[in-house]
């Protein structure tokens, strides 16, 4: 982001001309991917109740859910917060977690699959109807075009 | 005609005072108060109760003199059916409902029949009948039992419920309108299909005050930058949306922004924000004010705001604010007074939150801007004068 809209701003503030700034600077770091991320999809949960009509914002939700639809299997550091016995109750966590972990593994990348399967399936049924959506909005304008001459 | 040869009644479900917090519930009786001070004998007609999730009556029913103004408290009706409103309130929600549905919502919603037949014994003695907000059946009853002498302050905002074809009945057939803004007035228009000549658009004024930032800072010991929002705490005023995107905002960043919230309701808070999030609860004016100068932004994350008091409060404490761009109302108020910014989206947020934090001088220019505006625009002399020209149309 360029702070030349800024520093001037400083004096003579022009908030529209500021927002469209970062706007502008946040499309171009989409792009580039910096928001896939899966924090932002857990952010903007409650958010796609006031944009579901906005298609750019569904665009960009299903990306960042590309991020948090895999669920980490993979083994972890075990800590212990308490300073009495933290050994032996790390040994204990430790050995919990091998026994589980036949069964967790197993569960955990059943979920991985349906996650990716279903956000596949959202993510060409969205693509699909923006397609549709195109291809009705031009044959509109060609049909409008087409009256305007008459 | 003169003022002083007019009597108004005011009616509201709730009366705001002390811990009875609401944005609409202060409008009116704002407006209420000076219209006695342009010389209006003023009575106002509300309920018992406080507390806008139960409806309990927890107020004595009957009469008291509160600011110059005679307040009559009557009980709110107990035997509504809650589950029966509920469902009909999922239908609305969802947009599907059928007509009974409707009647329904309107019958066991937040009703009175003391008002009711207080203002079918008294009505005659009322020239003007000043209601407000639109969304609930008391409100509706009331404006329906005089509507040619009834000016609304609706609030209205773009949702599920104004939808119903009984608001539509009622936005036609009342004498007039003080809507709060210009895109409320046009947001009737287009639900309604109503004359915009029958409305003028008057808002409230706003009483300037002093704010010390520093002094709240360290009273609450809070040395780290702090976002503010001030109201009541409810998905709809978008509360879960702000938590949510102060802990995105914190874990991505490495940024530790507290967030200090004032007001009522019920607010969930993760266990990776506890201790980033100081809950005041209702606090008093002066306190409210404070937190507000000591902030960094006030955001304002509702995207339903017909008026939006807090946010120019936070103005007048020259504190820039951050808001939710499908607020027509919110974003109107930032681009016309250049004190804030709006989101759509959490990397909108991230990125402006991070410049106010990042560029002090822009902060203070945008809270300077934003105070211009509000000492500009709603002084209580110009809103006023508006509110003496609707009441007398």
């Amino acid at each position: 982001m360029s702070n030349a809209i800024f520093e001037i701003g400083a004096d003579g503030v022009d908030a529209g001309r500021i927002v469209a700034g970062i706007q502008a600077s946040v499309a171009e770091k989409m792009k580039n991917g910096a928001y896939t991320d899966a924090r932002i999809a857990r952010a903007e949960r409650t958010n796609i109740a006031n944009l579901k009509n906005e298609e750019h914002f569904l665009a960009f939700y299903l990306e960042c859910l590309n991020d948090a639809v895999q669920v980490d299997i993979n083994d972890f550091e075990i800590h212990e917060r308490r300073n009495m016995f933290s050994g032996l109750l790390i040994t204990i966590k430790k050995t919990i977690w091998k026994l589980l972990k036949f069964y967790t593994y197993r569960l955990w990348s059943q979920q991985n699959q349906t996650n990716a399967l279903l956000l596949s399936a959202v993510e060409s049924m969205e693509e699909r109807y923006s397609e549709k959506i195109r291809q009705l909005e031009d044959r509109i304008a060609k049909m409008e075009s087409k009256d305007d001459k008459k | 005609m003169t003022p002083q040869s007019r009597h108004i009644a005011f009616i509201s479900p709730r009366f705001a005072e002390g811990p009875t917090v609401g944005g609409a519930e202060t409008l009116l009786k704002n407006l209420a108060i000076h219209a006695v001070f342009s010389g209006y004998k003023v009575t106002f007609l509300t309920t018992c109760a406080r507390n806008h999730f139960t409806w309990d009556n927890e107020l004595p029913p009957g009469s008291r003199n509160v600011q110059g103004i005679e307040v009559h408290f009557f009980p709110v009706d107990t035997d509504r059916d809650i589950p029966a409103f509920q469902r009909a309130q999922i239908s609305i929600s969802t947009g599907r409902f059928t007509p009974e549905e409707e009647i329904t919502w309107l019958k066991h919603n937040v009703n009175s029949r003391a008002l009711m037949d207080h203002l079918r014994q008294h009505g005659m003695e009322y020239d003007r009948i000043v209601t407000g907000p639109y969304l609930f059946g008391l409100i509706y009853f009331a404006s329906m039992l005089s509507p040619e002498k009834t000016i609304m302050v609706p609030c209205l905002h773009d949702e599920a419920f104004a939808r119903l074809a009984a608001f539509g009945g009622m936005f036609n057939k009342v004498r007039g309108f003080m809507f709060n803004s210009e895109q409320e007035r046009d947001l009737a228009v287009r639900l309604y299909g109503m004359k915009p000549q029958v409305s003028a658009v008057v808002g409230m004024g706003m009483d300037d005050f002093k704010s010390d930032g520093n002094s709240f800072r360290k009273r609450h010991k809070l040395s780290a930058p702090y976002l503010m929002f001030s109201g009541r705490r409810e998905p709809l005023k978008g509360t879960p949306l702000l938590l949510d995107y102060l802990e995105a905002f914190r874990d991505r960043t490495g940024r530790d922004v507290k967030l200090v919230l004032t007001g009522t309701g019920q607010c969930d808070i993760s266990s990776k924000l506890a201790g980033s999030v100081i809950d005041l609860g209702f606090v008093e004016e002066k306190e409210k004010y404070d937190a507000m100068a000591g902030a960094t932004a006030f955001c304002h994350p509702s995207v339903n705001e017909s008026f939006g008091i807090v946010l120019l409060e936070s103005w007048l404490a020259g504190t820039p604010a951050l808001v939710h761009a499908k607020s027509q109302v919110l974003k109107g108020h930032c681009l016309k007074s250049n004190g804030g910014m709006w989101f759509q989206s959490y990397p909108e947020f991230e990125e402006q939150l991070l410049l106010l934090l990042n560029n002090n001088a822009l902060r203070t220019a945008m809270g300077n801007s934003g105070r211009d505006y509000v000492l500009e625009h709603y002084s209580w002399k110009s809103i006023q004068q508006k509110m003496i020209d609707a009441l007398e149309r």
